[in-house]
């Protein structure tokens, strides 16, 4: 930071006035957070989410194993002893409920990170080019969205086979033309706007015009994409292992639960419908995370 | 506006060779070896030979490629492996069921959720508006087949007022299978709910706050003219463009709803053909929904060009 | 709070056409209750033009909306009656209310193309009116609506019924919008800022047309504007507004000539009069920045800026005295007499309708004739600029094109012209005319089809991303926008401090930073500031420092001052003008403001459909013999001269598209001194009416000189 020929009186002058501004940036930081905080379905939001990553990770400390069977007792109604019931096998509904958020947890955000990633590349590139090079990933973009997000998963999958690191990888390409249009339209709002203009006239880089002058003002759409596509993210990793494309048995994924037991729908209603209303109030939480989100950024 | 279509037309060309591109490399080169990959691992390497040279694997990929979609254009879309018949009447039987249902799931949503959309807009920041804004953003995100669980286990299960299954039986009057049809498409409607008046409801809040309403408004124009002449003509543009685009959730919705219900539709198909590697089949379902999602698309352009006239005179 | 008199005075048989009685509205937003309307006391008699004048935020629009019962969903309105011809505009039930709107009231607005339905034919949006006030059907409204459009002279009625809002101009959509408030002749006619946004030829159009129909149509206008020449045209009487506060009410012509609050004669003096330079006197400024929207402000609204204030403004504030009077003392003895008063805001002032014919809020009215210049009067010649004869730019044949779609639009066609060094070059022209693409291929963030740029000797690369370091510091850019010039997401100081670290010649950076911020005035406290916090004259006076951080040779200011309101622009004018004395550096100055541009030009060059018409010293240019198009330009601003009774000249037609130039003289199809065919057959040669001042013209200078000197006026052609 420190100049040339500054004296000692003059960098201890500069080191209080980045003091200054570091100190006007969070005064504005806790702005933000505090309208956050202020905004309800931000809030309620945050508390589904919390409360199903800390029964992802700590559920099974308190609850019954989740794949143990119990031989004598299938498909019981909901009762003290198993407060959801039991399935076929005879497994605690409500411990298997418990512990059915925690592969959606781990995929989804992965995957959500993934697309942002490769989509933040392709978007920047694409709209601060623009051109030919916008043309051609346009283009590809275009191809990939031809096809719904599902089908062209179940495509893959079919061929490559199941795992985490392919649920992963799949749902993280999927998701990356989407979002890369979002981020290329933000893009090129901002590059038409006069302060680029004034960083090419100073000589900058186009690395530095797109990582240093575009990319902090946009980081609120970005947010915002992300949170609604993790929501997305959490939705297709449910239907593929609905679909018989995602986990394998005897994961207590919500999905998979609701494909496998749904047989059992008639006799046993409460086998399905308790991973099913876990699943929708994961995925209406995120979702109003991202409402939250959006309106706290569009004030 | 004919020359707004042909161009439009013309633009699918390259999208739908890219796409077919991706079917066939996702489908033909994507498993390495095909024959391998159909007849399993204890197949003996001669028959999995055989099947490579009847397959055609033998010969370069772009040959295969073009004969591949040579085949395809002409209609010769191949010997489904599961059900041994040809792929081509088994899709577009499938195909007729899918639309019967997004049909019907569209006719009845589409209207209902521009209404309520437009009532939304209008009575912005109202109690109900919150309301219809959060249970339709909620709408949104929950996956169908939860939805569909849902209200399996509430209307069939609990009640018995609707049947579980969604085809009627065997010679019942075709008017009979929109009876069956009622829950298999409120899950497709209830996410389509979501979309559409959340659009709508955006489109009416910024039309409402441009200065040309105003412009109505101080004209002496009343409610009901400023409403219907000059708001929501352009607040639908938005809307319609994301119905367009929303058939393309649909359909995956479609793949999902069909799975549950066990209709017989292109989703159902398409999920079966993938789990039992029926490449035929699932690449003509694939290529079919490619089009048919293009199509729709296009659609909406066209709706749009409509309320728009400066796309529409732009040509 | 005063006692509500009779809703018809009794001295007074007609009613007035707008009576606002001590009218107070309050916006409410995040929580917090902002007062937009102090206690504002107006009245417009029937058919007279009232001008109601201040800059961004003093509330006039909220006013024009509470007259028409308008106001957004946070605004209420707190206190006092809107009287329309006698009617409390409060009372009316909403079907009165529809009918008055357009009946009895009627508005234009600032941006016809917004305000115009955008999908909706010419002729149904005008027929509308007809219909649902007067009952017609669709074909007699039809038919009425282009009686309407023949009314406002748009060309081809018929078509236009026809047409969609995109397909016209703006002149046209204006006429349209005017067309539409006029319809079933309202008593009153409320023009918000009708003309800007527009070009200077459009707007004198329509400054005619409005002239021309209210001698027809006896609507009373209350005119709501910055902009004080429009005024001065248009209106008999005045009100000037501060932050929500009436500071000045009077007949237009006493108010501009001897205006009586020192507010009024701040913005009197901080325009550039027609004909000034900046070699003649420096702008006069008004110090401190417009207080933002409902910030509570102590005693005299004003005094925090006015340099007469004395300790009595600030303890209470004045009332609205009659001028010529002895109120002002008067109020300021009881003032000082009085404890002071709590700084929040009381309405208890006096409600001047129908008492005197001027009236001021000042306590000291009689002395702001005597008000203290702030601004010293700067020398500044060419040779104090170090101005030497050598050219430092030099464009040679620059041509570049765009494509839209199928067509080719040329935005510069064969353009040369050079720079000397501490010369400030003035480039002027309407909308689409090419000054800014020109400017943008001298920067290098456009880079021409053909033709040369060479600077100090060099010639310089296309683009700016193939120039050295060296070009890149040298030529520098002062954007228009102020909102979007500076990154939102950097501090000031780190704005500064990159540009040094990239612009600069070695040395601290730090004390190169705090030297601009100096040289610009901009306080160290914003320094640590993003830009969404300072005023907007501050973020243009910080992207100056920006600019000059380099220490260049040249500065393309690209309409630098024209989104400030009219304070700030003399401000930020003087600051270029002092810079340039100190730094030596040439400016290539853009404006579509007139007498701005010769206020601060040495040289002007005046551009038409993308060729560059005239060139020559600021002097020269602006008087005859100059070119038709320059003469045409410059007749069509509306001045504070109410001895100036030049005729204006009304060009014909449309601007021509840049995709398809008109044949021979680029201006043929709108020009007033047309020769005939071989103006539309052969280009014009460039003649020299003097040494330096050359224009493209058939017309040889001394029979310009000799049309354009004449007593009387060339006969404005009629569309």
């Amino acid at each position: 930071m420190a100049a040339a020929g500054t004296t000692p009186d003059r960098r201890l002058d500069e080191l209080q006035a980045d003091a200054a501004a570091a100190a006007e940036q969070r005064r504005q930081r806790r702005y933000l957070v505090r309208s956050l905080l202020r905004s309800p379905t931000f809030v309620v939001g945050v508390l589904i989410v919390l409360f199903w990553v800390v029964m992802g990770v700590f559920s099974t400390t308190f609850t019954q194993p989740p794949a143990l069977p119990h031989p004598f007792a299938i498909l019981q109604s909901p009762s003290a002893s198993h407060w959801f019931g039991t399935d076929d096998l005879g497994r605690d509904v409500f411990a298997r409920t418990m512990a059915g958020a925690h592969t959606v947890l781990i995929i989804a955000p992965l995957a959500t990170v993934l697309a942002l990633l490769w989509g933040g590349m392709v978007g920047l590139t694409a709209g601060f080019y623009r051109g030919l090079t916008d043309d051609l990933m346009m283009r590809v973009v275009d191809a990939f969205l031809a096809l719904p997000i599902i089908i062209t998963a179940i495509l893959i999958i079919s061929l490559l086979g199941r795992s985490y690191a392919i649920l992963i990888l799949v749902i993280g390409a999927l998701f990356t033309p989407v979002i890369s249009r979002t981020i290329r339209s933000a893009v090129i709002g901002e590059r038409e706007r006069e302060y680029v203009m004034a960083a090419r006239l100073r000589g900058e880089r186009s690395a530095f015009v797109m990582a240093r002058e575009i990319l902090p003002n946009i980081t609120q759409p970005i947010i915002v994409e992300g949170t609604v596509r993790l929501g997305y993210a959490v939705f297709t990793v449910a239907t593929l292992s609905f679909l018989g494309f995602g986990l394998e048995p005897p994961s207590p994924d919500w999905g998979l639960t609701v494909a496998t037991e749904r047989l059992n729908l008639q006799a046993a209603p409460w086998t399905v419908l308790f991973p099913a209303l876990a699943l929708a109030s994961l995925v209406v939480g995120v979702n109003l995370i991202a409402d939250g989100l959006s309106s706290t950024f569009s004030k | 506006m004919a020359r707004l279509i042909g161009r439009r037309l013309l633009l699918m060309v390259p999208t739908l060779i890219l796409v077919s591109i991706l079917v066939f490399a996702l489908a033909e080169v994507l498993p390495g070896n095909l024959g391998r990959f159909i007849l399993g691992p204890y197949a003996t390497q001669s028959a999995v030979d055989q099947l490579n040279h009847n397959l055609g694997m033998d010969k370069p990929i772009y040959t295969r490629y073009v004969e591949w979609a040579g085949h395809f254009v002409t209609g010769h879309w191949g010997t489904s492996y599961q059900y041994t018949t040809s792929v081509f009447p088994l899709v577009m039987r499938a195909l007729g069921n899918s639309l019967l249902l997004a049909g019907f799931a569209l006719v009845i949503i589409v209207p209902t959720s521009i209404l309520v959309g437009v009532y939304a807009g209008l009575r912005r920041d109202s109690i109900l508006d919150r309301a219809i804004t959060i249970s339709s953003l909620s709408m949104t995100v929950i996956p169908e087949f939860v939805s569909g669980v849902i209200l399996i286990v509430v209307f069939a299960v609990t009640l018995h007022w609707l049947p579980v299954q969604a085809m009627p039986p065997q010679g019942s009057p075709f008017i009979d299978r929109f009876y069956y049809l009622i829950l298999p498409a409120i899950p497709l409607m209830l996410l389509e709910l979501g979309y559409i008046a959340r659009m709508a409801r955006v489109g009416t809040v910024q039309v409402l706050n441009m200065p040309y309403v105003r412009t109505a408004v101080l004209k002496g124009l009343p409610r009901r003219r400023v409403i219907f002449g000059h708001v929501l003509r352009n607040a639908l543009v938005p809307t319609v463009t994301v119905i367009g685009s929303q058939i393309g959730w649909l359909i995956g919705g479609l793949v999902v709803v069909e799975t549950l219900f066990n209709y017989p539709g292109i989703g159902n198909y398409m999920v079966n053909a993938a789990l039992n590697h029926d490449l035929p089949l699932l690449e003509a379902c694939v290529l079919v929904v490619a089009v048919l999602y293009m199509l729709s698309n296009l659609i909406a352009d066209i709706v749009v060009a409509f309320l728009n006239p400066r796309i529409r005179m732009g040509g | 709070m005063s006692v509500v008199e009779p809703q018809v005075d009794s001295r007074d048989p007609a009613p007035a056409a707008l009576d606002v009685r001590d009218l107070e509205v309050t916006f409410h937003r995040r929580g917090r209750d902002l007062p937009v309307l102090k206690g504002v006391t107006l009245r417009i008699a029937p058919g007279e033009a009232y001008g109601l004048v201040g800059e961004s935020g003093c509330g006039k629009t909220t006013l024009a909306m509470a007259a028409l019962r308008y106001l957004a969903s946070n605004g209420t309105v707190d206190a006092g009656q809107v009287l329309v011809e006698g009617r409390d505009v409060s009372t009316l039930s909403d079907e009165a209310l529809r009918k008055w709107r357009g009946e009895a009231v009627a508005m234009v607005y600032q941006d016809p193309a917004a305000a115009l339905s955008p999908a909706m034919r010419i002729g149904d949006q005008v027929a509308e009116v007809f219909r649902y006030h007067e009952g017609l059907s669709k074909a007699e409204a039809l038919k009425r609506a282009r009686e309407s459009l023949r009314r406002v002279a748009l060309p081809d009625p018929d078509a236009t019924l026809r047409r969609y809002p995109f397909e016209l101009s703006g002149g046209q959509q204006q006429r349209v919008v005017i067309a539409m408030a006029l319809a079933v002749n309202p008593r009153l006619l409320v023009l918000d800022e009708p003309t800007t946004g527009l070009d200077a030829t459009v707007e004198a159009e329509i400054l005619d047309l409005i002239e021309e129909l209210r001698g027809r149509i006896h609507a009373a206008i209350l005119l709501i504007t910055h902009n004080l020449g429009l005024v001065a045209r248009l209106c008999e009487r005045v009100g000037v507004l501060y932050a929500g506060r009436v500071v000045e009410e009077g007949p237009a012509r006493e108010i501009f000539t001897d205006p009586r609050h020192p507010y009024t004669m701040g913005l009197l003096r901080c325009v550039p009069r027609f004909g000034m330079n900046k070699t003649d006197a420096a702008l006069q400024t008004i110090p401190g920045t417009l207080p933002a929207l409902g910030e509570p402000l102590e005693g005299c609204v004003y005094s925090a800026r006015c340099p007469m204030a004395k300790p009595v403004c600030i303890r209470r504030e004045p009332d609205l005295y009659a001028w010529p009077g002895d109120g002002g003392p008067r109020g300021r003895a009881e003032a000082e007499a009085m404890p002071p008063e709590p700084a929040a805001f009381s309405p208890h002032h006096a409600n001047p309708v129908g008492e005197a014919a001027r009236h001021a809020r000042c306590y000291f009215s009689a002395e702001v004739a005597q008000m203290p210049h702030l601004t010293p009067v700067l020398a500044t010649s060419l040779e104090a600029r170090g101005a030497t004869a050598g050219a430092v730019l030099e464009i040679d044949d620059l041509v570049r094109t765009f494509r839209d779609g199928r067509r080719k639009l040329t935005a510069v066609s064969d353009v040369s012209l050079n720079l000397r060094r501490g010369e400030t070059f003035g480039l002027v022209g309407e909308s689409g005319s090419g000054k800014t693409t020109l400017a943008k291929c001298v920067t290098g963030l456009i880079a021409p089809d053909s033709g040369t740029v060479t600077f100090e000797g060099k010639r310089l690369r296309a683009t700016a991303g193939r120039r050295s370091q060296d070009a890149l510091r040298a030529i520098q850019m002062v954007f228009q926008n102020p909102d979007s010039t500076l990154n939102p997401a950097w501090s000031t100081r780190a704005i500064l401090t990159r540009a040094v670290r990239k612009l600069g010649s070695g040395g601290s950076v730090r004390a190169k930073v705090d030297k601009l911020s100096a040289d610009v005035r901009v306080e160290p406290r914003f320094l640590i500031q993003k830009p969404s916090d300072l005023s907007g004259g501050q973020k243009q006076r910080i992207a100056i420092a920006r600019a000059f951080a380099g220490d260049p040779t040249l500065v393309v200011c690209d309409e630098p001052a024209s989104a400030l309101d009219v304070s700030v622009q003399a401000s930020i004018l003087n600051l270029l003008v002092e810079l340039q004395t100190n730094e030596q550096v040439s400016y290539v100055f853009i404006s579509h403001d007139l007498a701005v541009v010769r206020y601060i030009s040495d040289r002007i060059g005046v551009m038409y459909l993308a060729e560059l018409i005239e060139v020559g010293s600021a002097e020269e240019v602006f008087n005859p013999p100059h070119h038709p198009y320059t003469e045409a330009l410059l007749s069509s601003i509306p001045t504070l001269d109410f001895g100036d009774r030049r005729e204006r000249i009304a060009l014909r037609g449309t601007m021509p598209s840049l995709s398809e130039p008109p044949s021979g003289c680029r201006f043929h199809t709108r020009c007033h001194r047309t020769l005939g065919d071989i103006c539309v057959e052969q280009e014009p040669p460039v003649q020299e009416a003097a040494p330096g001042h050359t224009y493209k013209c058939h017309i040889p200078p001394h029979e310009l000189l000799a049309a354009q000197a004449t007593a009387e006026p060339a006969a404005p052609i009629k569309a």
